[in-house]
Order: C-alpha cells, then sequence, then structure tokens
C-alpha cells in the first residue's frame, strides 16, 4: 500500500476505520446546481465520492468538473477514468489537471463500450487499458515522470483505485487479475455489486490465500433493490452480474409497497456481513439516481457519525 | 482474406444513376471468396440491374468483366479496352482495388459497389469473422494465437474486462470474448503464466494511428 | 383484379427449371392450350440453378419461374435441395430489392413421376399470376 498518497480517504482507510464511500453520476448538461445537490445528499455519510466517467457511454458533465464541484463543497472526490474515451495524451493531461484542482483520488477503468451508450457511432479510443493507467498513475505519482519518462513539474500523488467483479471472470482467474492489479499499483478497490454474498466470501479467501488482502483495500459494492423487476434485469441485462434465485424470490415474495424497504434490508443485512468478513476495508454504496437513499442505509447500519480528517491535504 | 459485402442494390442503382454506359468489374480473389464481387457475383448483379433498369423505363447498357485481382496494374491493364468502351466502371473490389483502378484511369469514373470491411477468415462455409487489424506489431505468441487488439471489443490487452460472461463479449451475446478464448488457449498450451504478465501500452506507430502505411522491398527493386 | 385475358391477351411466360430426378418432361403434356408458354430447364441436380440463371430467366421474359426439387431427405446428392432453396429464397429477396416482386419465383419439392403435382404448380404460378401481372421487368 502507498506512501506517497496523500489524501483523506487514504489516510481514513489506513488508520483502518470502515469506510464508506457512494457513487454520483454528474447530470446530462452544464447545470454545476445538480452536482451539488446530490453532494449535499451525501454530505456527512461518506468518506468519499465516487464520481462516474461518461457512465455507460451516455454522454455526461466531465468527472473532472463534477469532482471540482464536490470539492467545493467540501467533499471527497473519487474521479472515475476511463479508457474508452480518452488516449494516453489526453488521460494524464486530466491526471495533472484534476490534481492541480485539489483531486487526489482515482479510480482506473476501461468503460463500458460505446455502443451502449446515447451515442454509439461515436470512434471508441482504447488506446492504453485500465491496468496500463494504473501503471501510468502510479509511476507519475512515485517516480514523478509522465509516460515518456519526462519528470514532471510537481508529481500528482493521487490515490490509486481499481475495479474487480468477483462474479465475472473464469472462477481461477480472478484472483490473478487482482494481483495483477496491485502490482500495477492499486491502492484500493471496488468490487462490483454483492448479491451473491457466498461467492464474494469465496473470493475473499482467494485473495486472503494470496495475500493480497495485506496489499489493498477492498471495498465490497453494494446497490440497494427497488423491485423484484430490477433484480431480474440486473442479472439478466447487466453484464458481469450475479443475483441469486433466493433474493429474487425473496423480492417478490413481498408486497409491491413493501418491496423498496426490502430491498434497503437486503442492503443493510450485506453490509452487515461485509464488515465480519476478514480483508474488506469498507463498502461502496452504488445507489444509481438514488443518492437520496444513501444517507438512510449510513445510518441504519451504523456507520454514522463518520470520521474527521484532520490533516489538510494540498 | 479481405472481407466485403456488395452494396444494397438501392445504394448500387443510386450511384449508378448518371451513368448509361457501365462497366461492372469484379476481382477474382478476396471478394469472389466472400461472394461480393467474384464473376458470379457480377453476373447477378449485372443482371439485377438491369432487371430493375427495365422496369423503371431507364436505359443501361452494362458490359461484365472480371480480373484476377485488382490490387495490381498489371492485371488492370487488361481490363483497360473495357473500361475505355464504358463511361463509368463499378468496381467490385475493395476499396483498395477500387482506389487503383482509379489510379490508372483517371478520367473514367471508378465507383465502389461493396462495403470492404475487415481482414477475417472463413470460420465455416457461410461465416467470415473478423481477426487482424494490421496494427504493424503482432504478439500473438503471447496471447496464444488469438488477437486482443482485434477481436476484444476494447483492445484490452491485460484482459478481461468486467463485462465478460459465460465468455460472450457484454457487446453481443453472440461475440466470444476474445480474452476468455486466450485464457482458455493459455490454459491448453500451459502458457498460463502469460496472464500473470504485465503488458505495458501498445505502441500504435507501426498501425493506422501513425499514418498510412508503405512497406518498400529494395531487394525487389530494379 | 388483374385477370388474365386483358385488351392485348396476355399470354403468361413460364420457365421450369426441375431436377432430372424429380420430374421428366416427356411426362408431360401440354396444360392449358395456347394460353400460357411453357420453358423447361433441366438440371442434373437442382443444386445446380445458379442465381443468374433464374434472374435471366426474367431478363428473358418470364412472367413467373418455377424451381422443381426432389423431397427434402430424398436429394441423391444429399444436400442439393436444400442449396436450391437458400438460394432461391436469396434472389426472391433480390427480386423484391430490383421490384418485380419475389413471389413470382417458387421452389416446389415434387416426388418422382408425380405429375399431377407438377400441374398443381404450374396451376399455382398462374394462379399468383393473376394476381401479380405480367413481368414490369420485360
Amino acid at each position: 500500500m502507498s506512501t506517497t498518497a496523500q489524501s483523506r480517504f487514504q489516510e481514513i482507510l489506513s488508520k483502518g476505520e470502515f469506510a464508506v464511500t457512494a457513487e454520483c453520476g454528474p447530470p446530462r448538461g452544464a447545470t454545476p446546481e445538480i452536482v451539488r445537490k446530490k453532494g449535499e445528499l451525501l454530505k456527512g455519510y461518506v468518506d468519499a465520492v465516487n464520481v462516474t466517467d461518461n457512465q455507460t457511454a451516455i454522454v455526461r458533465m466531465s468527472s473532472i468538473a463534477a469532482c471540482y464541484h464536490l470539492l467545493q463543497l467540501g467533499l471527497e472526490p473519487v474521479m472515475q477514468m476511463v479508457t474508452r474515451d480518452r488516449n494516453r495524451i489526453a488521460l494524464q493531461s486530466d491526471i495533472m489537471g484534476a490534481y492541480s484542482l485539489g483531486i487526489k483520488n482515482i479510480l482506473c477503468l476501461s468503460g463500458d463500450h460505446q455502443s451502449f451508450g446515447s451515442q454509439p457511432d461515436a470512434l471508441n479510443v482504447f488506446d492504453i487499458d485500465s491496468m496500463n493507467l494504473i501503471r501510468a498513475v502510479q509511476t507519475m505519482r512515485d517516480q514523478g515522470k509522465d509516460m515518456s519518462g519526462f519528470e514532471l513539474k510537481g508529481p500528482p500523488r493521487m490515490f490509486i483505485g481499481a475495479a474487480a467483479n468477483p462474479f465475472a471472470d473464469p472462477f481461477e482467474y480472478r484472483v490473478i487479475r487482482l494481483a495483477k492489479k496491485i502490482d500495477a499499483g492499486a491502492d484500493f478497490i471496488q468490487t462490483q455489486c454483492i448479491y451473491n454474498m457466498d461467492r464474494f466470501k469465496e473470493w475473499m479467501k482467494m485473495a486472503r490465500d494470496e495475500g493480497l488482502t495485506e496489499k489493498v483495500h477492498i471495498l465490497g459494492g453494494v446497490t440497494p433493490l427497488k423491485s423484484a423487476g430490477m433484480a431480474k434485469f440486473m442479472t439478466n441485462k447487466v453484464a458481469g452480474m450475479d443475483v441469486p434465485e433466493p433474493l429474487i424470490k425473496r423480492m417478490a415474495g413481498v408486497p409491491k409497497e413493501k418491496a423498496v424497504e426490502e430491498g434497503i434490508n437486503i442492503c443493510l443485512e450485506t453490509i452487515a456481513e461485509l464488515r465480519g468478513i476478514e480483508g474488506v476495508h469498507g463498502v461502496h454504496i452504488m445507489a444509481i439516481e438514488w443518492e437520496e437513499i444513501v444517507g438512510q442505509i449510513v445510518e441504519s447500519a451504523g456507520l454514522t457519525p463518520r470520521p474527521q480528517s484532520l490533516k489538510i491535504y494540498d | 482474406m479481405i472481407v466485403a459485402e456488395q452494396k444494397p442494390l438501392s445504394e448500387i442503382k443510386e450511384i449508378v444513376a448518371p451513368y448509361k454506359k457501365i462497366l461492372i468489374l469484379g476481382c477474382g480473389t478476396c471478394v469472389k471468396t466472400c461472394f461480393a464481387g467474384g464473376e458470379d457475383e457480377v453476373a447477378v448483379l449485372a443482371s439485377a440491374l438491369r432487371l430493375a433498369c427495365k422496369k423503371d423505363g431507364k436505359e443501361i447498357e452494362i458490359e461484365e468483366l472480371t480480373i484476377e485481382r485488382q490490387c495490381e496494374d498489371e492485371f488492370i491493364r487488361e481490363s483497360a479496352p473495357a473500361v475505355s468502351r464504358n463511361q463509368g466502371v463499378l468496381s467490385l473490389a475493395c476499396g483498395a482495388g477500387v482506389q487503383a483502378l482509379a489510379r490508372r484511369f483517371a478520367k473514367t469514373p471508378v465507383l465502389p459497389g461493396v462495403n470492404t470491411t475487415f481482414i477475417g477468415v472463413l470460420e465455416r462455409q457461410g461465416i467470415f469473422t473478423e481477426e487482424c487489424s494490421g496494427c504493424g506489431t503482432c504478439r500473438l505468441d503471447i496471447f496464444g494465437g488469438i488477437c486482443p487488439v482485434t477481436r476484444c471489443a476494447k483492445k484490452l490487452l491485460n484482459g478481461p474486462c468486467g463485462g465478460s460472461q459465460n465468455g460472450k463479449c457484454e457487446i453481443n451475446p453472440e461475440t466470444d470474448c476474445a480474452w476468455q478464448l486466450i485464457i482458455d488457449r493459455l490454459k491448453a498450451l500451459g502458457q498460463t503464466d502469460n496472464l500473470r504478465r504485465y503488458i505495458p501500452p501498445k505502441n500504435w506507430r507501426t498501425s493506422l494511428s501513425g499514418g498510412p502505411r508503405k512497406l518498400v522491398r529494395e531487394d525487389h527493386i530494379i | 383484379m388483374l385477370t388474365l385475358a386483358m385488351d392485348k391477351k396476355f399470354i403468361p411466360k413460364i420457365t421450369v427449371f426441375h431436377c432430372i430426378n424429380a420430374f421428366s418432361e416427356t411426362s408431360w403434356s401440354s396444360v392449358g392450350g395456347n394460353d400460357v408458354e411453357i420453358k423447361f430447364i433441366k438440371l442434373p441436380c437442382s443444386s445446380m440453378v445458379k442465381d443468374v440463371f433464374l434472374l435471366r430467366a426474367f431478363e428473358a421474359g418470364a412472367d413467373a419461374v418455377a424451381v422443381l426439387v426432389c423431397p427434402e431427405g430424398q436429394c441423391r446428392y444429399v444436400e442439393g435441395n436444400i442449396r436450391a432453396k437458400k438460394r432461391v429464397a436469396w434472389v426472391q429477396n433480390l427480386m423484391d430489392d430490383i421490384g418485380i416482386d419475389g413471389r413470382r419465383l417458387s421452389l416446389s419439392n415434387i416426388a418422382a413421376g408425380d405429375t399431377a403435382a407438377a400441374i398443381q404448380i404450374i396451376d399455382g404460378a398462374l394462379e399468383n399470376l393473376a394476381e401479380l401481372g405480367p413481368n414490369p421487368a420485360s
């Protein structure tokens, strides 16, 4: 785990606190007020907020800009960066720009293919992949050099994150992949949302056996279900999702007015379990376009108040 | 081979509309094998165009000819008499052939009759799949003979991504995940150590990104 | 509704491609008299019916084209009739694109020597033509 990164989020994790992060999707427009409203809903309930980067390839306000708006509100942003839309020149440029604005956490991703998005005719980039991006940020941070070896006038000391999906990939390869991301420079991992707790526990065991939990902070992802329909949709239509049949049945077994409550209960049970798994250092709550529920979940899970950072990082 | 697909008849009608006398020139190599522009396809297209024009009450005279390849001047020259007899040439060759024709017959409109798509192979009768994107720096040795640059929708060198499920790519349930194929192949070869290797960013200078490429073999130039 | 008898007497022209194993012209006796012109083209196997032959039949003035093939599973060359079926479907589509209506072209399975079936098939094609009219590209 890195010692040169300096961010509030990194501090909370290195202290051994069970961290809470959430997600904020920027608006499909240039209105900063929308970002601020979402930020206000999350303030006080989270240690850091992931800001997505044209998620699902739908054109939205840039992650770097939305991160900045959240920063002004006193929140700790995690800038998500995909390699789908920008080449290495633009990516390195934006990393430096983001750090100069005070953004100190980054999540490196490949990104959903543009055919899913709002402008599928676009040409994609994928000059480098997420593994290369992780390594590039690590090199910029620890060696102060960009990808050409040029010595930077001020290295971006980013806290580096990557995604992991215990529910995709062939089984035996999952841990190799995690190890590879850690070697490349990942300091923290946020996983795809967990519904199949058995499978997640198995993955965590494999990670522990490889010694990986000593090297990286893992945050388990959760997404509260709103209905049985949503559960079915996720497992059938969303790549890399695993919603076990008993869970779908459970959601279908309650009257419609009670579905949301049941979904939140399942989410709280998941969080409680996560707190007991060795090697899991936090929870990442992905309540897509439902930011208002995050506060309720965090409170009901007994995770408030959130620790205050005493250090100033600049 | 280079794989191409003949343009829809409606589009071809529009393209040849300004001309009353055209030559449909086929190519006997790549486009013949993918049923887009060989001798048989030239005959069918000519017949279809004649029927369509007759039906619309339009005049058209169509000459049909197929040469071995349209990417070599030696063969292109053979079509010179036919080209000179016509107002325009509808070439059923790939984009390279169309341009080579246009270079030699600079005063005759040369029109494309197919959409050139990819470098590929015949998976089985009637099915062609894209395999190579001509990146210029082949590392199929690391990847068990399966190209992630071409066959992975995200060109990942350290794949797979989180969207790989049941061996299929997130963009299309009928598209194999190239990385699943690579993992399976490396397992069969006993080379799974390759999966632990960090593959650095690709040098795209040798690809089309670096500009249109040229190969010069001095040892063959006198 | 178009009838076969128009101002200028419309004598429909039908071209029949047939596999010699499914049908023999010698067993055929004229049907319809002077009201229809039938041309027979024999092939060693129906799989020999290339796309271009079908189109050229229409270019030569046919109003309808019928392809007679052996019943499925009984092709002497195993899949010849299946290939013919695929090709005919492809050309039907092309004919729609051309604008001369793919229904003018048909493929029928016929057991060897079943002349009655052959007559039915030709009658069917003629009925079709009553609706479709003459080939608009002849």
